[in-house]
């Protein structure tokens, strides 16, 4: 403590306190380590008691910080309009949200995980975009029995049995309202070889778990139609420059390309694309949905034309689901909802159907694990049902083609390729 | 890889260098001058790029944020030194401290500011009208913008240098590299001139932010890649100097480029590999000159 004072007189400023300031400071954390802690005393005997009437605390642990905010905050706004829209109840249970921020970070998510186990005693858990932070918490959500709902992670091994459960396995508390990534990936190699005829396909991805795996399901779905993969071009996550990698793309004979990319690196990526002029040298862009979602369109506009993705939504998607969520949410927050909000409100609408199916009874896990396991209903992205096997949903996969349609850059459908489901291991 | 592939790829990896020196230059001037790191040079990079998306939207013009934005970014500098700085003047601590919390403050700022235009999604600022389309380079098309920044930076970098040797200002700025205390004796307002030369180097930053904001596109994050960037090159090519900063990015700009064609496993590796080896052989940087110890 001398010590530091002296290095601190030297610098110019002392250390130490005086007593009122040490009494005010400690009493003031002194404060702030009573008030969780006499509320959580509170909650947990009414939660081991959760029954129909009591408010239902739920849980959604999103990224609101780093790269991922906006999509945090699109699905925010969905849970909220969700809510809104039953007036804040549930099952006829009144339903209190807790947001927490996983700051794209697997430690961050895990001790938020533990904050909504221990502390809130929440009644199910909802959210995660990155798919790191999902298997961080996988043994956190299973361990404790609590049923959690991934609203976007789509990395294969959450809904899977794997060797060891490395690095996730399938778990009976854990399901999913987006995709996984064999979805997303798999039936467009199939399309393109089947039905396209397309033989010879360059692949390009992300460097990182999901882009990596895109790539091996599509060529699965490549090679099971007699196509093949000519060879694979990995860029880093978050590359400042894509030119160079472009200039190799441009460098090699296969035309038709397939890719894996999302928000800024699909952005840097399509501008490259279109300065080096691949589309002019007979290139085709293909790749899973995320590639051209609003995002990325509203910055590159008609320059992603004819390039062809597949996805389990498109906001142009014509059924009367889509219509009337689009158009609330147009309303409440006068924004296009994206395809995170759509994954959000789906996550929210199988926990709302199953709670009614258990009178709104969240205490018993098997009963609700039963209900949810059986819920069907239409979405904004069509038929939405959970495989009971896999707990990953049952879904039609859409083959967009991106066109200017009125002066705006939109994916159109094209095709359709329906019911498609993750095959579990 | 033919030649002509080869000769394209060294071109973006010559494109790459000269942002990088743009960027470098003002955190280099900065260090060299007022012994500061100045942790917040990726932010101002960032709130350069966007207050050029502000101003490009409104005027129209790219050419009109080419001038405005490092002017707002300078006037924010000549606020800062004096407001922050000047007060931790010697503590190195203190001054990455409050450096990284500007930077955290500009970053989330930019974030929230939604009904700017600019918040978390991202954005890209359009490459200027008679840059954007593209030219036979070796056989094959190369976008002309990307010639642009090439010629821009070198321009820059010959201006910064007649500045800097060849005016009173830039013998002044050299004199305080040297020795900030002997020029104070000597009568000189050191103070005035560490408050204009930071304003400079952050004009600079946000000079940089305006040029790559076609390139790079504009999104959270885009602060800490450039700092981190920033920082490697003048480590590699030596602090506080302005050669340094032209050697530092002509090696880490083509090596970058070069490295992610070549070993792209190893890409991101490589570049922190050369800092290491730099550090190690030549502690100094590659034209760094010993420094004596204040």
């Amino acid at each position: 403590m001398s010590d530091q004072n002296h290095l601190a007189a030297q610098r110019g400023y002392h250390y130490r306190m005086s007593r009122r300031a040490f009494l005010i400071s400690t009493s003031a954390a002194a404060l702030a380590a009573c008030a969780p802690s006499t509320s959580t005393g509170g909650n947990a005997a009414s939660s081991a008691a959760a029954s129909a009437g009591k408010a239902m605390k739920i849980g959604q642990l999103l990224p609101f910080t780093k790269v991922y905010a906006e999509l945090g905050n699109s699905m925010k706004r969905s849970t909220d309009l969700y809510l809104k829209a039953k007036g804040n109840r549930l099952a006829n249970r009144p339903v209190q949200v807790i947001y927490e921020d996983e700051a794209n970070d697997p430690q961050v998510g895990l001790a938020k995980t533990q904050k909504f186990i221990d502390q809130d005693q929440v009644d199910v858990m909802l959210g995660v975009v990155a798919t790191p932070i999902a298997y961080a918490i996988r043994n956190a959500v299973d361990s404790a029995k609590m049923i959690y709902i991934a609203t976007n992670a789509g990395g294969n091994a959450l809904t899977r049995t794997t060797n060891n459960c490395t690095p996730s396995c399938k778990s009976p508390y854990i399901f999913r309202s987006s995709f996984s990534s064999y979805q997303i990936s798999e039936p467009i190699g199939e399309y393109m070889a089947g039905k396209k005829n397309v033989k010879e396909v360059f692949t390009f991805v992300a460097d990182y778990g999901f882009g990596t795996e895109s790539q091996a399901d599509f060529n699965t779905g490549l090679t099971k139609m007699g196509g093949k993969v000519t060879g694979t071009l990995k860029a880093p996550l978050g590359s400042a420059d894509f030119v160079p990698f472009v200039t190799q793309l441009k460098a090699q004979p296969t035309k038709d390309i397939y890719s894996f990319f999302s928000g800024a690196d699909a952005v840097k990526y399509i501008q490259a694309w279109n300065q080096l002029g691949l589309p002019a040298a007979g290139y085709r862009m293909n790749g899973a949905g995320f590639l051209t979602e609003q995002d990325v369109l509203a910055v590159v506009k008609e320059q992603a034309n004819g390039a062809i993705t597949s996805l389990f939504w498109a906001v142009e998607l014509d059924n009367p689901e889509n219509k009337s969520f689009k158009d609330a949410y147009q309303k409440e927050y006068n924004l296009l909802p994206d395809v995170f909000a759509v994954q959000a409100w789906d996550g929210m609408r199988a926990l709302d159907e199953a709670l009614q199916q258990t009178g709104g009874d969240t205490s018993d896990k098997p009963k609700l694990i039963a209900a949810l396991e059986a819920v069907k209903f239409n979405s904004p992205r069509g038929a939405f049902e959970f495989d009971k096997d896999t707990h990953n949903p049952i879904q039609d996969m859409y083959i967009r083609e991106v066109k200017t349609v009125n002066g705006q850059a939109v994916n159109t459908i094209s095709d359709k390729i329906g019911r498609v489901t993750d095959p579990g291991k | 890889m033919t030649f002509e592939d080869a000769l394209q790829q060294a071109l973006n990896g010559l494109s790459f260098g000269a942002l990088l020196f743009i960027l470098a230059a003002g955190l280099s001037l900065i260090f060299g001058m007022m012994d500061v790191v100045n942790l917040a040079h990726g932010a101002f990079y960032m709130l350069g790029a966007y207050v050029a998306l502000s101003v490009t939207r409104a005027t129209g013009s790219f050419w009109v944020a080419l001038v405005v934005a490092p002017l707002a970014l300078a006037v924010l500098g000549l606020i800062v030194e004096p407001l922050l700085l000047r007060r931790l003047r010697g503590r190195h601590l203190d001054q990455v401290l409050i450096t990284i919390g500007l930077s955290l403050v500009i970053a989330d700022f930019i974030r929230l500011r939604d009904d700017w235009g600019w918040g978390a999604t991202v954005r890209s600022l359009p490459v200027p009208p008679g840059l954007d389309h593209s030219i036979q380079v070796a056989g094959s098309d190369y976008p002309i913008y990307r010639l642009f920044v090439i010629g821009f930076s070198a321009a820059l970098a010959l201006l910064l240098y007649a500045l800097h040797r060849r005016t009173r200002l830039g013998a002044l700025v050299r004199a305080g590299v040297g020795d900030a205390q002997m020029l104070s004796a000597l009568g000189v307002d050191t103070d005035r001139l560490f408050t204009f030369t930071f304003a400079v180097g952050a004009g600079l930053a946000g000079l940089a932010g305006v040029i790559a904001a076609p390139v790079f596109g504009l999104q959270p994050g885009m602060d800490v890649d450039a700092l981190i960037y920033s920082l490697i090159v003048v480590v590699v090519g030596g602090l506080g100097s302005l050669s340094g900063a032209v050697a530092g990015s002509a090696v880490v700009g083509p090596a970058d480029t070069f490295g992610k064609v070549l070993v792209p496993q190893f890409a991101l590796a490589l570049i922190f590999a050369i800092m290491a080896l730099v550090l190690l052989f030549r502690p100094t940087g590659l034209l760094g000159r010993v420094r004596l110890g204040r």
